[in-house]
């Protein structure tokens, strides 16, 4: 009998995976030992897990390709940015999480989740595989369902997550069926294998190609709620807890962005012509979903679900292009827009007492008056979010304008800067409720010295990067350096 | 790089962000409303003082950008921070620290709430509007040009009348959707042009008719917004009407002059050729504006709106003498937008001292209030004639060159309708003019003295009376003497003309070219 030959696999790209893995657990045990009153302990280790993980990867290289686990992991310059943005978007989710859930049960499982959660999303970024993008994307899921249903006794957030559960797993069902389709034409789970695979696969393989593309697609666009996949989003946005909502609305999107790009540069190349047919419809009914949905809304937490929808709309001008610009673009984007969105939350989150004020417009009014500060940083961030410049948002969606125009999609620009005028309506509209309008409730305010802290640090980021927005740029260029 | 500048001090640069400065260091340190209001006054004169090197040390005899200066900003799009002033853009800046500081004067007592946000927000105004002027990096412009609808979209709607929410989002959703489609221009022509923004370089190169053609267009509808013209001037009435009176102020005086000053620096000299072939077009909506907006202008009973109208129909003598192509009717135009500048600020001055006093802009309110305010009635008196463009006031000088520069277009250019019916039509409005502003003044001002409130109003006291005087001073100067403004923009104007008049297109190239060679070879 031959010895087995089993060489040990390279574990030095997952080590920032496996010590949050171990985080994860940490947590959840710990919660075992501590006391009711001092679970908050196990967030501030959430927090620390992120930093930690994020010092980790950026000690283990941001620069290299490196592939392991023969070619079922890869980490590159974007997956490792990619991660950075995850662990800053989970980091700051924990942070606003830390006074809203404290009363819940069951908290030491909260922060665990979410580091598993985030575990989902570092797997996706990293994963050159359809397998390993499935491993990923269901533990993220998973964990996700869960923390949108964690206030159990609310009955909006039992029905969101119900809803959202059922929903995700007909994508993901949807997802592996298109799976399997272009494993059936390329024999091959592997993104460049995929590829190779069509480029040379006759006419004969096209329409199953093309329902594989389809499906994939679909599966994908459900994730970072791309109209008409986006059914889920406003319900589930409602009803989780506020932090949470904050936490979905960046780092999954971000890891589904990077996913995608992943999966249309390496495994779909040569079906070109057809995705970007798809997207282009995709991102004009996401726009166009998203930004006039949100006029109607009186929720702003369903607002920013909308809000979302019609960003993601933008973004996919990035992913459509599909150039290095483009695809940095679509980096840049989800920067910025961590920084606006996470701050916006942890206004609502601020504002936030027994889980009802500040979620309708209504409450923000006259709230300059009573907070000068929020009401700015607020002020700050809806601009930002409408475009306007001196702030990040006008550059985010300057990137991605600029790339679509570079590679000819003139028209789709200019039907994307009409609805970011639309969009422009919703959003000075609250800076009106904040602004002009007298107060008509008694505002309350949780006070949080981190979360008051994430809310300049954030204000002050919008506000420096759209000054100056070199650095964020040639960052996410130098990120996209191994990827095309 | 060679960077034209006499001073060798970044003066722009600091015209630009000292109100901003001030501003950051007011929010800080200050919390008292009167040391807020000494301080922005004493920032808003200091940026003055400021930009007054650019007056005394520009030199006339060039049309070469000067004061120039230049900063890599983002490398990856090419995108510089890049300022200078030719003999166009310079008097605006001036026109903008001037009437800051007068916005800055007249809301001493009738501003009350929020003081602090409110001189802040004036402050940032005015870096964004003194930017727009010193720009000469497309997407630099872009920026301020955009960046101005925060502190504007404040104003009006945290220190505006009843209807100020519908105003002020009315103008800011008309704006910005003017705007983005100049953005989808100024990217489409960063790729074609090489890669850059540098504007100098956009009237350097040689776009082919089709570009033009769309790229006017993008342009158009963000400055025809912005001027306002016809149709798209809605926004206007509401956002003077609603706005405070410094609001108005500066709307009137310089947010509008932003739209004709882009037609001046993107659309002539980067698109010649489209802006010759839409020249019918302009005329058009430029005498709609200027007479059909002049019999809007009669009906209204409102005076803020009255003068917002008047506003637009005087804004449309400047977008016909900007599209004659004739050095005189180009001078009368942007001569008229900065005359039009201190009659329409002082004008709506003159309705915030009544205002302060009876808080009714209703013309029917008042009647009779020489009887009570000789002062103020002869100080608006002057501004109504200035507005009429009686011989002796500023406007006088504007509407003279643009009809006599449209008069004389014709030897120039061949037109669709003869440029001499054009400037008998646009005569009209000077009767017009007379109509609705004199109409108004003898409702407000003479009359019996019957209504009581009218009866209890004092008579303007000294600040009020402080604001009124430079204005008096520039618009009676400027009628009398234009020819120190009109020497600074000469060279410029010419230049802008040249621009303007030598088509880009390959045609016309091979042939100049071809000409040249006969003449090379010839000698």
């Amino acid at each position: 009998m031959t010895p087995l030959n089993f060489p040990l696999p390279n574990v030095v790209p997952l080590i920032p995976e496996m010590f949050v893995a171990v985080m994860g657990m940490g947590v959840l045990m710990l919660d075992l030992f501590l006391p009711k009153e001092r679970k908050v302990i196990g967030g501030y280790l959430a927090i620390l897990t992120c930093i930690i993980a994020g010092l980790l990867t950026v000690q283990i290289g941001m620069a290299e390709t490196v592939s392991a686990f023969y070619g079922f992991f890869v980490q590159d310059p974007f997956s490792s940015y990619a991660k950075l943005l995850i662990y800053a978007g989970t980091a700051l989710a924990v942070i606003l999480s830390l006074d809203y859930i404290k009363n819940e049960f069951g908290v030491g499982e909260y922060y665990s989740l979410m580091l598993f959660a985030m575990l989902g999303m570092m797997i996706m970024a990293s994963a050159p595989n359809f397998v390993t993008l499935y491993l990923g994307l269901e533990l993220m899921a998973l964990c996700t369902y869960v923390l949108v249903g964690f206030q159990r006794d609310v009955l909006r957030s039992s029905e969101a997550a119900l809803k959202y559960f059922i929903l995700g797993s007909l994508a993901s069902g949807i997802l592996l069926y298109g799976i399997s389709f272009l494993y059936g034409v390329s024999g091959s789970f592997d993104f460049a294998t995929i590829g190779a695979a069509i480029e040379h696969s006759g006419s004969g393989a096209h329409f199953a190609l093309l329902l594989g593309l389809v499906f994939v697609l679909a599966g994908l666009a459900f994730k970072i709620s791309l109209a008409p996949f986006h059914m889920w989003t406003p319900d589930a946005y409602e009803g989780a807890p506020t932090p949470i909502t904050a936490f979905m609305s960046v780092a999954p999107k971000v890891a589904g962005l990077v996913i995608l790009i992943r999966v249309l540069a390496d495994a779909l190349p040569a079906l070109n012509v057809e995705y970007v047919t798809i997207f282009s419809w995709l991102a004009v009914i996401s726009m166009a979903v998203g930004n006039l949905a949100a006029i109607a809304q009186r929720n702003i937490k369903r607002m920013l679900a909308y809000s979302t929808i019609g960003h993601i709309g933008f973004i996919m001008l990035g992913v459509i292009a599909g150039t290095a610009d483009g695809y940095a673009g679509v980096l840049v984007y989800m920067t910025i827009y961590l920084f606006m969105s996470m701050g916006a939350f942890a206004v609502i989150v601020l504002m936030n007492r027994e889980g009802i004020q500040g979620e309708l417009l209504d409450d923000f009014a006259g709230l300059s008056k009573v907070r000068p500060g929020y009401a700015l940083a607020m002020g700050l961030y809806l601009f930002s979010l409408a475009g306007i410049p001196f702030l990040g948002g006008f550059w985010a969606k300057y990137v991605v304008f600029m790339a679509a125009i570079e590679a000819g999609h003139l028209y789709l620009a200019i039907i994307a800067l009409l609805f970011s005028v639309v969009g422009a309506f919703y959003y000075i509209r609250v800076v009106k409720y904040i602004y002009f309008d007298e107060t008509r409730v008694a505002f309350e305010f949780v006070e949080n010295r981190l979360m008051q802290a994430t809310v300049a640090v954030t204000a002050v980021a919008v506000v420096a990067i759209g000054l100056y927005p070199q650095p964020v740029i040639n960052i996410c260029k130098a990120a996209l350096g191994g990827i095309i | 790089m060679d960077l034209n500048n006499v001073l060798g001090f970044p003066i722009l640069t600091w015209s630009i962000f000292l109100p901003t400065l001030g501003a950051i260091l007011i929010w800080l340190f200050l919390k008292n409303d009167t040391a807020v209001r000494w301080a922005s006054l004493a920032v808003s004169v200091a940026t003055f003082f400021l930009t007054l090197p650019l007056w005394l040390s520009f030199d006339n005899s060039t049309a070469h950008m000067q004061f120039e200066e230049f900063h890599p900003w983002i490398e990856a799009f090419h995108v510089n921070y890049r300022l200078g002033v030719d003999g166009i853009s310079m008097p605006f800046i001036l026109l903008t620290s001037m009437l800051t500081i007068i916005c800055i004067v007249s809301a001493w007592d009738c501003i009350k709430t929020r003081v602090k946000e409110y001189m802040l927000a004036f402050l940032i105004l005015e870096t964004t509007l003194i930017g727009v002027f010193a720009s000469l990096d497309a997407i630099l412009f872009y920026f301020f040009w955009e960046a101005m609808l925060i502190p504007m979209y404040l104003i009006i709607g945290i220190w505006g009348g009843k209807d100020r929410v519908y105003a002020t989002i009315k103008f800011f959703l008309y704006t910005l959707g003017g705007s983005v489609l100049m953005l989808v221009a100024l990217l489409a022509m960063y790729f074609k042009a090489g890669q850059t923004f540098d504007i100098q370089a956009l009237m350097a190169y040689p776009f082919d008719f089709d570009w033009q053609f769309w790229v006017w267009i993008g342009f158009f509808v963000a400055f025809a917004v912005k001027v306002p013209m016809w149709p798209v001037h809605t926004w206007l009435p509401d956002a003077h009407t609603e706005a405070p009176t410094a609001g108005s102020v500066i709307l009137a005086g310089i947010l509008l002059k932003m739209g004709a000053y882009g037609f001046l620096r993107f659309s002539l000299p980067i698109c010649p050729d489209a802006s010759q072939y839409f020249v019918p077009f302009i005329v058009v909506l430029s005498l709609i504006a200027v007479v059909y907006i002049s019999l809007v202008a009669m009906m209204q009973t409102d005076m803020k709106r009255l003068i917002a109208y008047s506003s637009i129909a005087h804004m449309g003598f400047v977008t016909l003498g900007t599209f004659m192509f004739t050095q005189q009717a180009l001078e009368g135009a942007i001569f008229g937008m900065i005359s039009h500048g201190f009659v329409a600020a002082a004008l709506f001055l003159c309705v915030g001292v009544l205002y302060d006093r009876m808080h009714t802009r209703e013309i029917g309110a008042y009647g009779g209030v020489v009887g009570v305010m000789p002062v103020f009635a002869a100080v608006m008196m002057l501004f109504c004639m200035a507005n009429v463009a009686l011989p002796g006031a500023s406007a006088f000088v504007s509407e003279v060159m643009v009809l006599a520069g449209t008069f004389s277009a014709d030897q120039l250019y061949e037109m669709v309708i003869s440029s001499k019916w054009v400037a008998v039509a646009a005569a009209i409005s000077v009767v017009l003019s007379a109509c609705y502003t004199l109409w108004m003044y003898k409702r407000v001002i003479f009359g019996d003295l019957v209504k009581a409130e009218v009866k209890a109003m004092p008579d303007m006291n000294m600040r009020e009376f402080a604001f009124f005087v430079p204005l008096i001073v520039l618009v009676i100067w400027l009628g009398i003497y234009p020819l120190p403004v009109l020497d600074v923009m000469h060279a410029s104007v010419a230049n802008l003309i040249e621009q303007a008049t030598s088509s880009k297109l390959p045609a016309a190239n091979a042939l100049a070219a071809a000409e040249m060679l006969q003449h090379a070879v010839a000698h």
